[in-house]
Order: C-alpha cells, then structure tokens, then sequence
C-alpha cells in the first residue's frame, strides 16, 4: 500500500489495464494520457473497477460525482493527485 | 428569427462527347448538359442562375456568359458555396449550379444550390414538428483527398483561406457535409469545422493514405444500450434514417404509434424507455434505421454482428428474415416476455469463471461481453442476493436497465410460446457472413433456419465476445456501431485486435445522451470515419444529412392516432 505517494501515469495505465482484462504488450502508455476513456473502451463499469481499485489500492476516496467528470486518463490523475481524499487508515 | 442555410442536390449526368482520349473538357458542353440535368431549360430560369465551376482561380464577378447563364470559377467546392451564397442572399440568383470536374475525363458532378429561410433555433415548438435543417448546430464536416501528399495539401490550403474569413451567416449555411472533389485520391483528410473557430480543425486534421480501406462490419447493440430519445437528433433530419424508422414502427400498427409518440416526447412518456415494450421496439427501429443510413452512403457491409436483440436486426440485413417477420418476432418476444415475473440484469466486471459459483436458482450467465465484463440475469428476489454477495465480495456491479430476466431459464415459459409463434416464419440462410452471439461465431444454416434457435435466443446465453474475437479473427474490420450508447464499441476498443490498430471501432452515436446535436456531430464524426478510412461515399447521399426528411415524418406524426 503506498498511501499518500502520488499516483503516475504507469500506475493508472496498469491498473487500466487490469481493470480490463487488457493483455500484456498492448499498446496503453504515453499518448494516450489525452484519449477519453470513451475512445479507450472503458464503458461505466470498466470506469467503476479501475476507479474502485484505485481507491483500494491507494487510500484515497473519490466523490461519485468528480469522477464522471474526468474523461480523460490526464483528468483523472489530476483528480486523483489533487482532490482524491487520503485516508491515512488506508 | 430566421436565417439561411444551402440546400444541395447532386446529380452525376454522363456529358455527352466526354472521351479519355479526346480534347480537352469543354466548359460549354458541361454547362449544357448540366443544366438540362437539373431541368433549368427556359431563358428566365437561366437568368437567374449562376454556374461556378470549381477548379481554377476566382474569376471576377462579372464572369462570361454561356448558354444565357453567367458563369465564374472558383478554386474550390467551399469557396463555390460561399459565392452561390452570396449571389443567392442577394436577391441577383435563384440558382446556383456548381459543377466539380476534379474527377476526371467523363465526370461531373453538378449541384444545384438553392437558398431557403429555417429557423435559426432548433427547438420543436408543441404540436409542431421540428424545424427542418439544424442550422443551430456548430459542425459542418469538409472531406477533401489528393492523389499524392501535394495535392492534399494544397487543396487544404484553398478551403482554408475559403472557410478562414467566413462570416457566421455563411458558416451556418453550409451543408452538413461538403464533399470537396469528385475524384477520391487514396491521400484523405476530413475536419469537423465549428463555426467559432473554423479553420482550427482543418489544421488540426490528419492526412492518411487510405488506398486499402478495411471492410465494414456492423454491430447492433439490444437492451440495455437505450435511452430517452436515443438518435431522436436523426429523426426528420435524414430521410433514409427517417423512413427506416418509421417503415418499422408502422409495421407495429397503433403501437408503433405509441412508440414514437414516447419516443418523441416532448411529454414524459406512458411506458418508460428501459420497459421492454419501449426499450426492444425502439432500439430494433434505431439499429436498422442506421444501417439503412450507413448503407444508402454507398457502404456494403461484409459481416454483421447484434447483441441479444440486436442479432436480429443483423439477420434482418442478411436476408434470413424479412423485415415484417423480424419485427413481428420482436414482437413476440415482447409480448410473451411479459408474461414472465419481473426480473432484472447486472453487469459485473468479472470473468464468466470468476462468477460461475454465485449462481442461484434461475439467476444464470445471460452474456458473455468480454473478458472481464459477464452480465447475469434472473427473478428479482434471487438476483438481489447475488447482487450482495457479489458486493460483498469486493465486485464491482452495476445494474443493467431491464425489467425481464432475458438469457436466464426463468424465460423458458415465454421461449416456448414465441416458438409457437415462429412457427410460420419463412427463414433463408445468410447472404452474407452474420455473427451470432448464441453460437459464439458464424451462424450455421440449420441455425438460421431453426425456429427454436431464434425462439431460444430470450433464454439463452450470448457469446458476444467469442463471437466478436470470430469477427475479428476472419479479417482486419472497420467495426461501426449502429445503435445508441457505443456499448459494442467499448467492448470492441479494448479488443486486442482493435488495440494493435490491426482493426478499428466507430460507433454512429455518442456513448451517453447529450442531445439531438451531439448525435447530429457523432453521425458526422463517422463519415469522416469511413472516408479516411478509404471508403467512396455517395455524394448525393450526403446531401442528405439534415437537409430533409421531416416531409415523410410530417404525415406521421407523432399526435396521430391511429395509424396502422
């Protein structure tokens, strides 16, 4: 658990990628960071994993309603870096 | 208040004398024969018709005359509709005849440009039917190509300095699409210009050599992918889309009177949208009419694949059903299913494995999406168990709008009934390669033939993923999506297939509702789609994006009873 660090572009492209069931080798690093996650495939339900795992696995809690507005891979990180909640309990 | 917009009509008259290997094109021949096309014979209408021939630099305004008609050059086809504008607002013209010879020896493609008033809202006052022509909405959609890399370019540069100083008025006016150049070259480039900003885009557009387009698969999506007046931005604003509509609701006699008229609105409707007497009608009606749109653009699908209830929108285009027996066997699963108790249907990202050992009583794998997305359908009460245990667990769920536990075994009272009703349906074989998500891959003859097989499909699981890998496996595809929500589309970006960028996704309209507009733009965003990729499209079918179809739908609208 790494409570409390920032969350990079690799870690959300892997967790994307988990999320998804994505396998290994496919393309999901550096341009897409300005691809909305509709273009990305990622549907409601993929949305909600990945940002489920993201609040597990780092400690923060995001409001339902700030992550809809994040349609982007670059959003969210900057959601998640600067609003995301950091629950010291973790 | 009231402003203007062009209407286009394009015809590709063959001009006599026009030989490969004789002189040169001879302006007065084309004019000619352009002009008989269109029907402007008479010297009154000639006087009051401009012809612009695109190719060649601006010529002054006072151009020669041929034929009784003055005739001026302009150097491309935006520029030639921002000078029909000018002398049509003017009150000088009622015509103006744009003659593209870009193609080549024995092409031309003539336009003949007309100027009508619309309303500058697009808003549907009570009672009305909607204002013809969206002038309101911020995109017009330039294709342009060359033959090499050069040629591209500088026909960028000539729409740029024609689109750059352009008033709002002129802008607002332009057609939907703006095909510049007859002669497709395999260098592609296609800008969704906003009015704001227009020439933003044309820079921002990518040139492709498209020389070896990907065939079409279309997918069709079934419950779960509607929504409160999805694609209602097409209706009376496309005339392919408009008819296919309401050919399909006029097969449901009264109902599909009742259909459109909740469809529509502008009151809350009597049945919601996810109730499956709302939800299968609607989406089957939305589904075809896109495919019908996508077709009338010159596009021939080479393989087909529906989720659920779209399987038989698919089966409607590949000939295994006409169109009456496909809508009289949606029907019936809506009626039968019906009978069956209220159930429901969740979405889980997890793999179909993972959710095998949560399974109670009726509550059954209803379909298999991808990988890690598996819906599960069955009786309420039993599936809100599932649904807190899943929870419980850590998975993540999300309920799937529907009232009927579809691809569960609580439907095998309502399957054996629809069965009855197949009974006297005459089924063919696909006349072309149809997926199946209840086979996983290729429908089999037997199976297209076999009442039970489409009776079975409300009980039984479906393989979209499996199927889809089939797809994708057959060949390298452009996927378009012919329905609401991209639901398909998502799946299919995350498609290893799809990721490489061996085959591709465009999905006709946006992933949420955003209003008629939003699906005005994302039906344009996939011709641009389908023109990059190297497809030829039909420019006399693009004319029509906005510009008609509220004559059809004027006689049934939606405050007229019953109609059958």
């Amino acid at each position: 658990m790494s409570t409390g660090s920032t969350v990079t572009l690799a870690d959300l492209t892997r967790m994307l990628r988990e999320s998804a069931g994505e396998e290994e080798g496919v393309d999901l690093d550096g341009d897409v960071l300005d691809v909305s996650f509709d273009d990305l495939g990622y549907d409601s339900l993929a949305m909600l994993q990945v940002v489920g795992q993201i609040q597990r696995e780092y400690g923060v809690r995001l409001p339902d309603e700030t992550i809809a507005d994040a349609e982007t891979p670059r959003a969210l990180l900057t959601l998640i870096n600067t609003t995301g909640e950091i629950s010291q309990a973790g | 208040m009231l402003c203007t917009a062009l209407t286009v009509v394009t015809l590709e008259p063959t001009v006599p004398g026009r030989d490969p290997a004789g002189p040169p094109p001879n302006d007065r021949q084309d004019v000619v024969t352009t002009l008989a096309a269109h029907g402007l014979t008479g010297p009154s209408a000639r006087a009051r018709t401009v012809v612009l021939l695109v190719g060649g630099d601006s010529s002054p305004p006072d151009g020669p005359v041929v034929e009784g008609v003055v005739v001026r050059t302009a150097d491309s086809m935006v520029r030639a509709l921002v000078l029909a504008h000018a002398a049509l607002t003017d009150g000088t013209k009622d015509v103006a005849l744009v003659l593209d010879r870009a193609g080549g020896p024995g092409t031309v493609r003539a336009s003949r440009v007309t100027l009508r008033g619309v309303p500058w809202q697009d808003r549907t006052a009570p009672g009305r039917p909607p204002s013809r022509g969206p002038v309101a909405d911020t995109g017009r959609l330039l294709l342009w190509s060359g033959r090499r890399a050069s040629d591209e370019t500088r026909t960028r540069a000539q729409l740029r300095s024609a689109v750059g100083p352009m008033t709002d008025d002129t802008f607002r006016a332009l057609p939907a699409v703006v095909s510049c150049g007859p002669g497709a070259g395999p260098v592609r480039a296609a800008a969704l210009c906003r009015g704001e900003d227009p020439t933003a885009a044309l820079d921002a557009a990518r040139a492709v050599v498209a020389d070896d387009p990907r065939p079409v698969a279309l997918l069709f999506p079934g419950q779960g992918s509607q929504h409160t007046a999805m694609a209602a931005g097409l209706y009376t604003h496309e005339p392919v889309f408009t008819e296919a509509v309401d050919t399909v609701l006029d097969l449901m006699g009264d109902e599909g009177a009742a259909v459109r008229a909740d469809w529509l609105g502008p009151h809350e409707p009597h049945i919601a949208v996810d109730d499956v007497r709302r939800a299968q009608p609607l989406l089957f009606a939305v589904d075809y009419a896109l495919g019908k749109m996508v077709m009338s653009w010159g596009i021939r699908p080479t393989a087909l694949l529906g989720h659920s209830a779209g399987e038989l929108v698919a089966a409607t285009f590949a000939g295994v059903v006409s169109l009456q027996d496909a809508v009289m066997m949606m029907r019936a699963r809506v009626r039968h299913a019906l009978s069956v108790p209220a159930g429901g249907m969740l979405a889980v990202a997890a793999s179909e494995a993972r959710l095998r050992p949560y399974l109670i009583g009726e509550v059954a794998v209803a379909a298999v999406n991808t990988g890690l997305q598996t819906m599960l359908a069955g009786p309420a009460a039993q599936l809100f168990t599932v649904e807190k245990r899943l929870r419980e667990d850590g998975h993540t769920v999300v309920a799937v709008p529907a009232t009927s536990p579809f691809h569960s075994p609580a439907m095998a009272p309502a399957a054996d009934a629809v069965e009855r009703d197949y009974a006297g349906i005459r089924f063919r074989p696909p006349d072309l390669a149809l997926y199946s998500g209840y086979a996983g891959e290729l429908m089999s003859e037997r199976d297209a033939l076999s009442p039970r097989f489409w009776a079975r499909q409300i009980t039984d699981t479906v393989y979209f993923g499996p199927a889809l890998d089939q797809l994708l496996a057959a060949e390298d595809m452009l996927l378009v999506e012919a329905g609401p929500r991209q639901t398909l589309a998502s799946f299919a970006r995350r498609h290893p297939a799809v990721r490489s960028g061996a085959s591709a996704v465009v999905a006709m309209l946006p992933a949420r509702p955003d209003g008629p507009a939003t699906d005005r733009r994302t039906v344009l965003g996939t011709v641009a789609r389908l023109w990059t990729e190297g497809h030829d499209l039909d420019g006399s079918a693009l004319d029509r994006l906005w510009a008609d179809g509220s004559e059809h739908a004027a006689l049934r609208s939606p405050v007229a009873a019953g109609r059958s």
